[in-house]
């Protein structure tokens, strides 16, 4: 550490270099924290978790008790053990008793992008509501058609202020909290639709997982969807491959300078890329029959699947290039989105949870996704599919993590109802004697 | 309260990042481009060297620099690209010698993730496109049209992520990357591309190369005949090209820059990361490659560019010691170097400390840097004002003249030396043994005061004294002429030059004399109503002994009069304005353009430019540069001329670039002054001060000096002791002779004046000097150093061991007097309360000094505050606690005396990486972070809520575009109480690139008018390539953009006085202001640096 902040010091390691460094130096040291702790008020299982996107200080979690808790994740509400540990108690919780209160379980809570004053929460009682969160009142509610698996708003929406809602019916709604009403309705899926979650990079673009398998990409200013995610789809052999000219080892050195970093992102095969749109690739690909149809309609017909049963968590990486998707037959595939090829990433997993949605996380320079796989958190590297860590911590199923890129601290919920922070590790010096040595 | 800022540059961005050679001002003009992170300079190859044509700022902080010709071009462009995505083309405007944009973009995008590595902009040797690597994953193209006119940008997928240098191949039908990159199990090859623009796709390139080098990260492009392309590794140099690969083992070193010798590209110039600078040849038989060559040349600073000139001579840029011009030699030097280093330019950079003392105790800071880094390592004297080295000095009260005057006229040295007294003259003369004795000059009246003295012609000397004019040979001394001026009429004040002679008596009688051989003549008389203050003849026009114009202040009216010569009329009256009169009136010439000066009573002065024909005033500027009354004298310094003006703030106006320019002077209050250029003293000046006159030399004329003080190692952290007058730093000695990586850490003490190491102490193995703090402990008077370092393990990430140590300086020597072990890193110390604070990894921890049974010392821990990912920077003020954290932003503590412990009182919760803190008031606290901004925070006591209480305000956001490594309070000027100027709290910072700036607080009316001010220079001022100051100036994170607040820009608004006069006007127009009282403010704040 102190050998990177001389460096960044001198101007030999850059500023934006040493970020990424320390912080992918904390992540992979990911342990159960030592040093914080969240007292969770629910009685249910976690469903969902999430920390808010404008200062990373609120922690807002809905459980299937029919509660919601926000806490103050920055500022500890109790000390204990002389002032080492961290006690975060929640500054709000609902429950049913509230008036406004979700009558089951609650799927899926989120925080209004722009700032912490809203949230939004969507539960089986087919109903999402919009909390204001100073007077912990609800503000706006939406009547959906069924039970509510997951929502999602776009955090770089300026001019848009769309709640897009999966649930257990065919369609994909967007609930619009300018006007109250839904916007859009988008058809498409053959089944229930269990995960959504819009773009980071273009504020139209809405991505959906449903029970039927397929993963569909929605451009919200166009009729219908555009893209289909196909698991068969791969990259292989779009640029004719390399002469196999030159195997032959230039040179053996095993030095390693100092100014190269010595953690590297290790990459999947030779993928295909593009610069068109993804769409108009498939489209291409699908054959000179059916151009002739709409482009709305033509992707309805598409009947590609992305995974083996239901798509049970979809997770962007934060720089809009990759889509990592979770199934209930218990694979995790990382999609390149333009592209809309799957990578064939294999990622280590042994069996995931598939009666429900799940919740990833991924970390900032998407190298680790974070998926609860039964009782644990693995922490896979995103390019090779190797598992990094596995945080055992949890009697039971996990059902949602959170990866808050402030402090690389990784928040976990599950079927146990605790709240567990999985943070890199202080070094506490034990030197609380130290500090009362009077004598000698 | 301080949240109003003026952030600006005192000394500007020295690291050199970036150079290219080529043909960019002509056809036929071969130009040096120079980038300093923040900055261009162009510089034109002349036989005379390195001559510079501009020097500009640019809105961004330099990514890309390259020169291309498109077709049909006879000379060069520029293309610019900065970190912030932005681009630009430059052209050359010869006939307004300034540069022209001829085109600009924006090259941002949503998708992606920024690259690693640092960007790469590049662009095709036959100009069919520009490639830029951005973001992780992709590759813009933004195409050339036939014309050489850019289309519309787009990009390509690379699948290589990790990627460590993209090139163009020279000589390929279509356009070609190669791509050197890193996969996923730490082995590097290189492959290409070929870049297909119909498809905007890349398709597979002719070859490509797996298993490199580890170390390999340098690609250079070879041009026809051979091309391909060399692979600069660490153990190896690969040459490789779709037919043939040539490798050559290296001497293990870490290459950072590399030159282009030959057009043809059959040589190198490599310069490695100790220094050195190699040769690499590619040898060949006609156009085929046989092997590769590399010789050792020499050493020259720590290379981050080389450019090659032309015959040999070779620019050197570095980021981490100084930038050299140096030339090749044939032959090796008794050292068996082929380098000779004919030119250095000072690079500051990187500053990773400074102090601020006042060595001189003249009242004006002087800022000492740690700067250099490895061996180029240094401590460099920062001192804002013009020096005095003094050479002797007599005792003397009561001086009210000084003259010098030769013994024959075409004498080169001043062999006289006039003093006068309130009633008597006495004269100086240096005598054979080069001392200064008293003479006498027969013809002179010493019995009397005088008024004025000068060499006049045919070895003649004049002396004007309250009756008379005398005219006196000097050879012989005797009288030869005296004109008396009538009585009840005595002489008030006079002038004369070589030829002329002007006076005037009481009752504002004006009489003009000229000088013949052994004749004074009166020419002519005029009266004027009032009383005169003061005159001056001397000559500007084409004759340096005659002038046709005189220039008289007036008593009573406040006002300047021009006359003609000889014939006393009257061609031109200024009216002051004011109630102060004027006391010494100027006529003089700055590189070519004549001015008149006018200072007056009260300290300030104003000056115009003068037409010598008509006699016409335009041009009126005022400034103030003391309190006390000025008096005017011309003098010569390196074959220049400047004024020197007198006063209890004594300056130096010069001018550079056509504009005036006032340097103080290092002297506290000088009251006359003459230049005295005699054999012994040559080039100096006699000056009476408090009592004293002193003969001496002035330094170089400019407005900072920089005296360096070569280490040989990398001095890290750096503070002062006043009672031992010796500094300390920590610094660390890389040992080259190993291949591991030895590093040997130190602490040394060095004299404050001549900064010898007289003390050293060496840390252990693996022990760093982290922070030093000089202070003192309650109950104890003594002053000790304190040393924080920390034990950096090779296998830890985290440092888990430390001492502080406690050092008294004895004798000239570092004794340690106690010492304390911690559990980490101490990354600050600061004086706490008469006690000692330390950051200790994440930790506050609180030492008090304890005396022990036996009469020693030790450090006892009190309380500690946890709560931090790392504390690593800390300010105290009372008891209050103000930490930077790695990634935190920043926080408030209070220390409880009654209860003994720290408490957290707020904090800030942004996620800001910082890179040091400052408190500004109780109330304000600054912040620098790792994105090049600056940011200031308010702790909101009267908050409603425990909620309000505990968070800090986010109250100014501001780029600066630089990394800010350390804050200072303290001024790099003398600071003159009673001046609105004075009373301005002022920071200093010291930044990577090598600049030194000022952070002022200004009232909040002062600062809404010069962001009034601000807002209408960012309409009249364009920055170059057409990039925008509101966007540049603009708080810029991962997470956010937002519009810079409660910062001004100092260098823009200052450049206010650099515009032209309608421009000027313009500004002031809009703002409803006069063009003097802008000019006024401005003025005033660039005194502040």
């Amino acid at each position: 550490m102190w050998k990177e902040i001389g460096d960044r010091q001198s101007g030999k390691l850059r500023p934006s270099s040493f970020i990424t460094r320390i912080r992918s130096n904390r992540v992979s040291s990911l342990q159960l924290s030592n040093h914080k702790e969240i007292v969770s008020p629910h009685r249910g299982s976690i469903n969902s978790l999430q920390v808010d996107l404008t200062e990373g200080r609120y922690l807002l979690s809905g459980a299937a008790d029919a509660s919601l808790a926000i806490y103050d994740i920055q500022r500890a509400t109790d000390q204990e053990g002389g002032g080492l540990i961290a006690k975060h108690k929640p500054i709000l919780h609902v429950d049913k008793q509230h008036q406004n209160g979700h009558k089951y379980a609650i799927s899926t809570a989120i925080w209004y992008p722009v700032d912490t004053g809203l949230f939004v929460t969507g539960s089986y009682d087919h109903h999402i509501n919009v909390w204001d969160t100073n007077s912990s009142q609800v503000v706006m509610d939406f009547k959906m058609p069924g039970k509510v698996h997951r929502t999602a708003m776009s955090a770089l929406a300026t001019s848009h202020m769309l709640i897009a809602a999966a649930t257990e019916d065919v369609q994909v709604r967007l609930c619009d909290m300018a006007s109250g009403a839904f916007s859009h309705t988008l058809s498409g899926h053959r089944d229930g639709v269990m995960a959504v979650e819009w773009s980071t990079c273009s504020e139209w673009v809405l991505m959906t997982g449903g029970c039927d398998g397929a993963i569909r990409f929605w451009d919200i200013r166009r009729a219908g969807c555009f893209a289909v995610l196909d698991q068969s789809h791969s990259q292989l052999g779009r640029r004719p491959p390399v002469l196999e000219r030159s195997t032959t080892k230039v040179s053996t050195s095993k030095s390693s300078s100092p100014g190269q970093p010595s953690s590297s992102r290790s990459r999947p095969p030779p993928k295909k890329a593009t610069s068109g749109s993804g769409g108009r690739v498939l489209r291409q690909a699908k054959g000179s029959a059916k151009q002739r149809l709409h482009p709305g309609l033509l992707s309805s017909q598409d009947r590609a699947t992305a995974h083996y049963g239901a798509v049970i968590a979809l997770k962007p990486t934060e720089d809009g290039m990759y889509l990592l998707s979770a199934g209930s037959d218990s694979r995790l595939r990382l999609w390149d989105i333009q592209s809309g090829c799957n990578t064939l990433v294999h990622f280590e997993i042994v069996r995931l949870q598939s009666n429900k949605a799940i919740q990833l996380a991924v970390t900032q320079d998407s190298a680790l996704v974070f998926v609860p796989c039964m009782t644990s958190v693995k922490a896979f590297d995103v390019w090779s599919g190797k598992t990094s860590t596995t945080l055992q911590g949890h009697y039971e199923h996990v059902n949602c993590c959170w990866y808050n890129p402030h402090d690389q601290e990784l928040f976990t919920g599950g079927n146990d109802r605790q709240i567990l922070i999985w943070s890199p590790p202080k070094f506490i010096s034990q030197d609380v004697d130290d500090e009362d040595n009077w004598s000698d | 309260m301080s949240t109003y800022n003026y952030v600006v540059t005192a000394h500007k961005p020295t690291n050199v990042t970036h150079s290219c050679v080529g043909n960019f001002t002509g056809p036929q003009e071969l130009n040096l481009i120079i980038a300093k992170c923040t900055r261009i300079e162009i510089h034109l190859l002349t036989p005379q060297g390195l001559q510079p044509m501009l020097d500009v700022p640019i809105y961004g902080r330099i990514a890309t620099l390259e020169l291309f010709r498109p077709h049909g071009e006879t000379q060069d462009l520029l293309f610019i690209a900065t970190e912030r995505y932005k681009f630009c083309v430059l052209q050359w405007d010869a006939e307004a010698n300034e540069v022209i944009t001829r085109a600009m973009g924006d090259v941002s995008d949503r998708i992606g993730r920024p690259t690693d590595n640092g960007q790469i902009g590049i662009i095709d040797p036959d100009c069919r496109l520009i490639g830029l690597h951005l973001y992780d994953g992709l590759f813009k193209v933004i195409p050339f049209d036939n014309k050489g006119q850019l289309k519309e940008a787009f990009n390509i997928r690379l699948e290589e992520l990790q990627v460590l240098d993209i090139k163009f191949l020279y000589g390929c039908p279509k356009p070609t990357i190669v791509v050197l990159y890193q996969d996923n199990k730490d082995a590097r090859h290189v492959k290409t591309y070929e870049v297909s623009l119909k498809d905007k796709d890349f398709v597979e390139g002719p070859w490509s190369q797996n298993n490199l080098d580890n170390g390999a990260d340098l690609l250079i492009p070879v041009p026809p005949p051979f091309c391909g392309v060399l692979i600069i590794g660490e153990e190896t140099i690969v040459y490789c090209s779709a037919s043939a690969f040539k490798a050559i083992p290296i001497r293990p070193s870490i290459t950072r820059a590399y030159g282009r010798v030959d057009a043809d590209g059959s040589r190198y110039l490599l310069g490695d990361h100790s220094g050195l600078l190699h040769l690499l040849v590619i040898a060949h038989e006609k156009e085929k490659v046989t092997g590769l060559k590399i010789e050792l040349l020499g050493e020259t600073s720590i290379a981050s560019t080389i450019s090659y000139l032309d015959n040999a001579f070779v620019y050197v840029g570095s980021s981490y010691g100084d930038s050299q011009l140096v030339k090749l030699n044939l032959q090796p030097d008794t050292k068996g170097s082929y380098v000779e280093v004919l030119e250095r330019y000072v690079n500051l950079g990187p500053i990773v400390d400074f102090c601020v003392v006042d060595l001189e105790r003249q009242g004006q800071g002087q800022v000492v840097t740690c700067s250099g880094a490895y061996k180029d390592g240094s401590l460099r004297i920062v001192r804002n004002g013009i020096g005095i080295n003094e050479q002797a000095s007599v005792e003397l009260q009561g001086i009210k003249g000084m003259w010098s005057l030769r013994s024959a006229t075409d004498d080169i040295y001043d062999t006289f030396l006039v003093v006068s007294f309130i009633s008597e003259t006495r004269i100086l003369a240096m005598n054979l043994e080069d001392e200064l004795e008293e003479t006498e000059i027969e013809g002179f009246c010493s019995q009397v005061q005088t008024l004025f003295c000068h060499d006049a012609i045919h070895n003649q000397l004049v002396q004007v004294t309250s009756s008379s004019v005398r005219l006196v040979s000097s050879s012989s001394g005797e009288l030869r002429n005296e004109w008396h001026a009538p009585s009840d009429y005595s002489i008030n004040v006079a002038t004369a030059n070589a030829t002329q002679v002007l006076l005037a008596t009481r009752g504002g009688h004006l009489v003009y004399l000229e000088i013949g051989d052994g004749v004074l003549e009166e020419k002519k008389h005029a009266e004027l109503k009032y009383d005169i203050s003061c005159l001056d003849i001397n000559p500007i026009g084409d004759n340096p002994n005659y002038s046709n114009l005189a220039a008289v202040g007036m008593w009573t009216d406040i006002s300047v009069k021009i006359f003609s010569l000889p014939d006393l009329n009257l061609i031109t009256e200024e009216q002051l304005g004011g109630e102060i009169i004027p006391r010494s009136v100027l006529l003089c010439a700055f590189e070519g353009i004549p001015y008149l000066l006018c200072a007056l009573g009260d300290g300030h002065l104003l000056n115009f430019l003068l037409n010598t024909s008509t006699g016409e005033l335009t041009d009126r500027k005022k400034v103030s540069l003391g309190t006390q009354p000025i008096t005017l004298r011309t003098f010569s310094s390196k074959s220049t001329t400047h004024v020197f003006a007198a006063s209890d703030r004594p300056t130096v106006i010069y001018s550079s670039n056509k504009k005036l320019l006032y340097s103080n002077v290092n002297l506290k209050e000088v009251s006359h002054m003459c230049p005295f250029n005699s054999a012994a003293f040559p080039d100096s000046l006699a000056i009476a001060k408090e009592g004293e006159l002193t003969i001496g030399t002035i330094d170089d004329i400019q407005k900072l000096h920089i005296r360096s003080i070569p280490l040989g190692e990398h001095a890290r952290r750096i503070c002062h002791q006043e009672q031992s007058r010796t500094f300390a730093i920590c610094s660390l000695k890389y040992n080259q002779s190993s291949t591991e990586d030895a590093e040997m850490h130190f602490i040394r003490l060095l004299d404050d004046q001549t900064f010898d190491f007289i003390s050293t102490y060496s840390l252990d193995q693996f022990e760093y000097g982290c922070s030093i703090l000089n202070c003192s402990f309650s109950d104890d008077n003594n002053a000790y150093y304190c040393v924080g370092t920390a034990y950096v393990m090779p296998e830890e990430n985290e440092p888990t061991k430390g001492r502080i140590l406690v050092f008294m300086v004895e004798d000239g020597k570092l004794q340690l007097v106690a010492e304390k072990e911690t559990k980490g890193a101490v990354y600050s110390l600061n004086a706490f309360n008469g006690k000692l604070l330390a950051a200790i990894n994440q930790k506050i921890q609180l030492y008090k000094w304890m005396l022990r049974d036996d009469g020693t010392r030790e450090l006892q821990s009190e309380c500690g505050h946890h709560g931090h990912i790392l504390a690593l920077y800390v300010q105290t003020r009372g008891d209050f606690i103000v930490v930077g954290d790695l990634m935190k932003s920043i926080s408030l503590l209070i220390y409880k005396h009654e209860e003994g412990a720290i408490e957290e009182r707020a904090r800030d919760y942004n996620a800001n990486w910082m890179s040091a803190v400052e408190i500004l008031d109780d109330d304000i606290y600054l912040g620098a972070e790792n994105n090049f901004n600056l940011f200031t925070v308010r702790k909101n006591s009267e908050g409603a809520t425990d909620e309000e209480r505990g968070r800090l305000e986010v109250v100014g956001e501001y780029h600066l575009g630089e990394f800010v490594n350390r804050f200072q309070h303290g001024s790099l000027v003398m600071r003159l109480p009673d001046s609105d100027v004075g009373k301005i709290p002022t920071i200093i910072f010291g930044t990577v690139n090598g600049v030194i700036g000022v952070i002022a607080s200004l009232p909040q009316d002062q600062y809404v008018f010069m962001e009034r001010l601000q807002t209408n220079l960012r309409k009249v001022i364009k920055g170059v390539g057409g990039l925008s100051h509101e966007q540049w100036r603009s708080f810029y994170s991962e997470k956010k953009t937002v519009d810079s607040r409660n910062f001004l820009d100092g260098d823009l608004i200052e450049s206010f006085l650099d515009l032209g006069r309608s421009r000027m006007e313009e500004i002031a127009k809009s703002m409803s202001v006069s063009v003097e009282e802008l000019m006024k403010r401005v003025e005033e704040l660039t005194r502040l640096h």
